[in-house]
């Protein structure tokens, strides 16, 4: 759990339980999270806090996840995005040359939280490595 | 064609008329020949047409049949001339019965889908009685044709479409169940974490509020609080494989195409069909004799693995379950085939279990449908095996069986090159 507090995470969702019940697991983990409700919050906290991780929901009120994405990608290009979506999606071309891979997107609901928390430490390790 | 002006020269014997009569003969060869032709003409044109073709009189006696009706019934034209077409056509005869209405008030009659068994194979045909249009002929043409693969076409089709509605209606549930399946299932982990050991924070807060962890975990574990949210996580997981096995109907998904040997993939399924525990303890899969026959000559194909095994051991667990079922007498096997036709690998896993009736057979990929008990089964399995075929492969899936009869499901996958997102290269 320790050697997780310098990982910083902001997790974007409009709905309050999943926020809830996702912000545990990684604040348990030992990650600083940060949270918002949409991707207008979301860009300013991604522009204050230049965070390790990114997890934003796909359908979200206002600009859509993918709309987000690209623009706090603008913002902080050394954030790590991953995508929670309850859709069948399919990765753009616009967040692949992003560097996003299939691997960044998430199905709700994630039966193993473990595999969240797995990726995250793997982007972070990635970004210490090229950064 | 003049047979008068023959009779009439033939009584005159003076020289211009025997000149005549040569010129009328060679006439009449001619007319002959002529009339030869366009019998051989006629006949080729209606050996030609694909239906089966007769022309029958008011009692059913056959005056003219084409090749195709000589292929059904296996009775040469020669042969077939003056006998009864309910005779040569027995599988027809309920349809046939009806000749002498046909011609008696001049009204074509029409009859659809006719089904037609055989050990073998069942095929379609529809039959058509015209009255002979003549003024003083009291005939009818009987034409029947084999519109099985018409049918077969017409069944994928349906198929497809009720798919896609179920494929909107499942992503569409999907949507909005995820959530609160997510807040059950990770929230049941957060509990679980937030009385664990591990984690440092429990220590400090327990202590805060003055209570060890130790006595609060002993606590939940002698009260079967454990259990219960152990199984709150378990029913949690089954739901949401519910849910994702439906999003197949529906999910382009990032598909991880590679090209495999399909020999291996089948010998793969066939480990994993003997460590399956229902496999093992219910369904007595190692009594079971299998016989492999795999084509040599086949390229390897571009599947998602996990998938095709998928699909294939929930055709073999079927198999298994219902020769378990059936009570059978006759030692149970399943046959695995493959083979190249028309550049697609097909796999038939042919069983000699009870089979199937046809009210089965053609709801069998419906999701939902399950001929197991409550709790059994979820209907789930061949449909979603169709889904993962069809669209995720652009291949397709067939079932024959008929019942006491054995089953034989066909998967047949595109055996060119697909690229990673699914689509043919």
């Amino acid at each position: 759990m320790s050697g997780n507090a310098d990982i910083s995470v902001v997790l974007v969702d409009d709905n309050d339980i999943v926020r809830e019940c996702v912000g545990a697991y990684l604040e348990d983990e030992g990650f600083t999270v940060f949270y918002a409700v949409d991707g207008e919050e979301a860009l300013e906290l991604v522009a204050q806090q230049l965070p390790t991780t990114c997890i934003s929901d796909l359908r979200l009120p206002g600009m859509s996840g993918e709309a987000f994405i690209e623009q706090a990608f603008g913002i902080s290009p050394v954030t790590a995005y991953l995508l929670h979506t309850g859709s069948d999606y399919l990765l753009s071309d616009t967040l692949r040359s992003l560097g996003m891979t299939p691997e960044d997107v998430f199905f709700k609901p994630i039966h193993e939280l473990a595999t969240l928390t797995d990726r995250i430490r793997a982007r972070a390790l990635r970004r210490g490595a090229t950064v | 064609m003049n047979f008068q002006a023959e009779t009439r020269c033939i009584g005159e014997s003076n020289y211009g008329g025997l000149v005549e009569d040569v010129r009328d003969i060679s006439e009449l060869k001619l007319a002959t020949e002529r009339l030869e032709q366009f019998k051989m003409s006629l006949s080729a044109i209606l050996d030609t047409l694909p239906s089966i073709i007769a022309t029958v009189d008011r009692d059913g006696r056959i005056e003219l049949v084409n090749r195709r009706f000589e292929l059904l019934s296996g009775v040469v034209a020669r042969d077939a001339y003056g006998m009864q077409v309910e005779t040569l056509l027995p599988q027809f005869k309920d349809q046939l019965h009806h000749v002498k209405e046909v011609i008696d008030h001049k009204v074509p009659v029409t009859h659809e889908l006719i089904l037609h068994r055989t050990v073998a194979t069942s095929r379609y045909y529809s039959l058509h009685m015209y009255p002979l249009i003549s003024e003083n002929s009291s005939m009818a043409v009987i034409r029947i044709e084999d519109i099985s693969e018409h049918v077969r076409i017409e069944e994928i089709m349906a198929q497809t479409e009720k798919m896609s509605m179920v494929g909107g209606l499942a992503a569409g549930m999907a949507h909005e169940i995820n959530n609160p399946l997510g807040a059950i299932m990770q929230n049941a982990q957060n509990i679980e974490r937030r009385v664990s050991p591990d984690i440092p924070a429990n220590h400090v807060v327990a202590a805060e509020v003055g209570v060890s962890l130790e006595l609060v975990r002993a606590y939940l574990d002698k009260r079967g609080i454990f259990d219960f949210i152990g199984h709150i996580r378990t029913a949690g997981m089954r739901a949401a494989t519910i849910i994702t096995d439906m999003l197949h109907f529906s999910r382009r998904g990032e598909a991880r195409f590679e090209k495999v040997d399909l020999a291996s993939v089948l010998d793969e399924v066939l480990k994993l069909a003997a460590s399956d525990y229902d496999m093992k303890k219910l369904y007595n899969f190692k009594n079971i004799r299998l016989v492999r026959e795999y084509a040599a000559d086949l390229p390897s194909v571009s599947m998602i693995v996990s998938e095709v095994e998928q699909v294939l051991l929930n055709i073999l667990k079927n198999a298994a379950q219902a020769m378990a079922g059936s009570g059978q007498t006759e030692a149970p096997h399943i046959l695995l085939q493959t083979t190249l036709r028309e550049g697609m690998a097909v796999i038939r896993i042919v069983d000699n279990g009870p089979g199937m009736d046809e009210v089965t057979r053609v709801r069998i990929f419906e999701p939902f449908f399950s001929t197991k008990p409550v709790g059994i089964g979820t209907g789930l399995g061949l449909s979603v095996a169709y889904a993962i075929i069809t669209k995720g492969h652009h291949g397709s899936i067939e079932v024959q069986s008929q019942p006491g009869n054995g089953c034989c499901i066909s998967v047949m996958l595109p055996a060119t090159s697909l690229d990673v997102r699914g689509g043919v290269s």
